[in-house]
């Protein structure tokens, strides 16, 4: 059970940077138009 | 006037191009564009008909064709873009043209748009920290609620307990803020709110939980509520954002109708030539030349040309007013007939258009706000809780510290307001919801609350009972010819003519086939002049017809040629059809039913006699509507007022609640509580049965709130609630009222049987 005094702490860290990608994620606006770029792709331009 | 020139005198409006033209005078450039760099511009445009991402693509690709952008992004489902062009190759003009060719519109966007957008993401992304940390916070939590003692050492729960905190500090720090800052300002004005209690409990709880976890030993006892700290704020958060994406979608439904491109007008330069400038350029004394269907921009004079204007937006006057030689126009009102040149006397704030919206901005400040339901409840209340709060800790502190605390959080948490808080907005809001859904827009949420109570209901006639067009009521002819042939003749000539009453004659022959006509001339302000079959016809008012009409109230309209009258056709404002039915509905349900017109007392009387109105205050200015308003309001009666048009503004403002009609000019919607987006009157009746079903559900949601504090207080305040049971009862409790209010989404039958 000793792993967990490292896999407790990491789980931590973990969350903390997937706040920080969802942070990224939405201050860069990847929310704010969810159909238009899979879209993209079968238009040619 | 022969008829080719007629023709040419046709609405030049449709023709754009010359209007984006005023969103090249770089004065404008500033409202919706930045400086990038020394030639590179970045403009924000709102781009409406899109309905899908393929759309976007089109309107991309149309604006990276101009030659001069050099970058277009398009976001299909916010209806944005933003343009990225050099100043040396394009104007904003050419792009703009360039995305209504691919078969869209564009229109500067404005400032508040962008705004909201920051805000509600802020709100979004506190909400997801606190959902997020809440989940990895239950994983820590959960197995303390299952093991059996013994299970977990000592060091293993001091760890958790650790992780526990680290992830309730960004929730406490960052999604917390706005109860702190809230709770914060209501203290310095020494108010009490909902969220008082709300950020005491979140604070308490956390100092009990901090120093459980790091002195386990202490006197503050050695119990962690990290769970039910998280779960709460990321119910309260859920609460808030929705009602924020809610009302954002009504702004912005109302945002998109007063869009307008910056108006411009031909002002006649040294030279005699006519340019196009932006209307905030226009100065005393310029030389202005006015197109039928535009708006005349400044007070001022007519010096060339005779035409008709409407000026019912501003005086109620339904019919239109003949404007000849040196007449004074009002800014605001609409050139009909002919294209005239005026010249200015007033502009900006000393024009009556500009008295008007400042009448309507001030009435607008000082119209009676009520206070919200819950929040009469709700002040006690919160004083209540937390005297019991301080009653539970003061009772175990003798005996225990951190027992003491944590009975206190337990009443904090158990009472939460979330259910209080919840019961009205979310009530409130899928009420809304539904109404959105048929059409009526909610401006103000409050707003449901007074309308359920309202007894009186005052309409304006002009474009709110009647319709803005003119109806044929009647025609009398001669023996030798028939009703049809006279409407047949009548509208054959009329087509050639932009007049209102003419145009009411084409829309009663319905486009069925015209007679031959020849030579047809338009006498400004007396009729037209035509050749037929008949003879040299003569269709307008008795004298251009040199007949002696009886004397008559009603509009009328006559015919004759050369051997005498033909035809007369009595003209009447054309009453909503559903109108009659509305009022009757409305008095049967005792509301007291007035109406107000800047119109002719006795049009005003026809109108009022035909749909059973008793109460009729006629040719009156906004500020005698006001007046008689503010009258009845100082009687005690709650009103609502249904309107439309400019001169309604002040008294939209000045009601209790105010409803405006969807073709409503945009600063009256802008005014108003509710807007009836298709125009209907029964939506009306819709709009209180579903208030009046609101203020009951709100009702049931607060007892259930009352009665469900009145059980668990007391058990709280005597201790023997643990914390994650208070914070299940609270979820619950919660929960019940959120479904109670859902039920509001769905219209009735029996309402249905209204519309």
């Amino acid at each position: 059970m000793d792993i967990l005094f490292l896999l407790i702490p990491l789980s931590v860290i973990l969350v903390l940077i997937i706040l920080g990608g969802l942070w990224w994620a939405i201050y860069t606006g990847q929310f704010e138009d969810i159909e238009a770029e899979g879209e993209r792709i079968l238009h040619d331009d | 006037m022969q008829l080719g020139s007629i023709s040419s005198t046709a609405p030049k409006i449709s023709d754009q191009d010359s209007r984006w033209a005023a969103l090249d005078d770089t004065a404008e450039w500033a409202a919706f564009s930045e400086p990038k760099g020394e030639v590179l511009w970045e403009s924000r445009v709102a781009i409406e008909g899109m309905h899908c991402a393929a759309c976007g693509f089109t309107v991309e690709k149309a604006l990276k064709s101009v030659d001069g952008v050099v970058s277009a992004e398009v976001n299909a489902s916010s209806g944005r873009a933003r343009v990225l062009w050099t100043e040396s190759k394009t104007k904003p003009s050419e792009w703009i043209r360039a995305v209504s060719e691919a078969g869209y519109q564009a229109f500067p966007q404005t400032q508040t748009d962008d705004q909201r957008r920051k805000q509600q993401r802020v709100l979004l992304w506190r909400l997801l920290v606190a959902g997020f940390c809440m989940m990895q916070v239950m994983m820590y939590a959960y197995p303390t609620y299952i093991a059996k003692p013994g299970d977990i050492t000592q060091d293993m729960t001091g760890l958790m307990r650790w992780a526990s905190w680290v992830l309730t500090l960004p929730v406490m720090f960052f999604s917390s803020g706005p109860f702190f800052s809230n709770a914060l300002n209501d203290l310095k004005q020494r108010r009490i709110s909902m969220d008082l209690p709300v950020a005491l409990g979140i604070l308490i709880t956390f100092c009990v939980s901090s120093a459980g976890t790091f002195q386990p030993n202490g006197w503050w006892g050695k119990e962690v509520y990290f769970d039910s700290l998280t779960m709460f704020v990321f119910f309260l958060l859920t609460g808030r954002w929705l009602e924020a994406r809610m009302r954002d979608r009504t702004a912005g439904a109302l945002e998109a109708l007063m869009r307008r491109l910056p108006s411009s007008i031909e002002r006649q330069n040294a030279d005699g030539s006519f340019t196009r400038v932006a209307i905030r350029r226009l100065q005393v004394g310029d030389v202005l030349r006015i197109f039928p269907g535009e708006a005349f921009p400044a007070d001022g004079k007519i010096i060339l040309g005779e035409t008709t204007a409407d000026e019912a937006l501003l005086t109620g006057e339904s019919r239109p007013v003949t404007k000849g030689l040196s007449a004074d126009v009002i800014a605001g009102s609409h050139n009909l007939s002919a294209t005239v040149n005026m010249q200015v006397e007033q502009v900006g704030a000393t024009t009556q258009y500009a008295q008007i919206v400042a009448l309507m901005e001030r009435v607008s400040v000082d119209k009676p706000r009520l206070a919200l339901l819950a929040d009469r409840v709700a002040k006690p209340f919160l004083l209540l809780v937390l005297i019991a709060a301080a009653g539970a800790a003061l009772l175990l502190w003798q005996t225990d510290h951190s027992r003491a605390l944590m009975a206190a959080v337990a009443v904090l948490i158990v009472t939460c307001p979330c259910a209080l808080s919840l019961a009205t907005p979310a009530a409130m809001l899928s009420s809304a919801g539904a109404l959105a859904r048929n059409g009526v827009l909610a401006r103000r949420l409050q707003a449901l609350e007074t309308i359920a109570t309202v007894d009186t209901i005052i309409f304006d006639k002009t474009g709110t009972l009647t319709k803005d067009r003119i109806k044929i009521a009647k025609i009398d002819t001669t023996a030798n010819i028939s009703q049809q042939q006279a409407l047949q003749l009548a509208a054959s000539i009329a087509q050639y003519s932009l007049h209102p009453v003419s145009q009411a004659l084409v829309a009663a022959w319905d486009k069925q086939e015209y007679g031959n006509v020849s030579d047809v001339r338009e006498i400004s302000g007396y009729g037209l002049t035509a050749n037929s079959e008949l003879g040299a016809i003569k269709l307008g008012s008795a004298q251009h017809c040199g007949i002696t009409a009886q004397q008559t109230e009603a509009m009328q309209l006559h015919m004759a040629n050369e051997r005498g009258w033909l035809a007369t056709f009595t003209l009447e404002e054309e009453i909503r059809t559903e109108a009659k039915s509305t009022i009757k509905t409305l008095l049967s349900h005792g509301f007291k039913v007035a109406m107000l017109s800047g119109d002719r007392a006795s049009s005003a009387q026809a109108v009022a006699n035909q749909l059973g109105i008793n109460d009729v205050l006629a040719d009156c200015t906004p500020q005698q509507k006001l007046a008689y308003m503010q009258k009845l309001q100082a009687e005690g009666q709650k009103i609502v007022m249904v309107g439309d048009g400019l001169n309604d503004g002040p008294v939209l403002a000045g009601a209790h609640v105010s409803v405006a009609m969807g073709q409503a000019v945009p600063l009256a919607q802008a005014q108003s509580d509710f807007v009836v987006q298709s125009g209907q009157l029964n939506m009306l009746l819709l709009l209180i049965v579903q208030a009046r079903r609101t203020m009951q559900i709100v009702k049931q949601n607060l007892i259930w709130a009352a009665v469900y504090n009145a059980v668990c207080i007391p058990l709280a305040v005597l201790g023997y609630l643990p914390a994650w049971l208070a914070g299940l009862g609270m979820a619950s409790s919660s929960l019940f009222v959120v479904l109670n209010a859902l039920r509001l989404s769905r219209i009735t039958p029996s309402q249905q049987e209204l519309i």
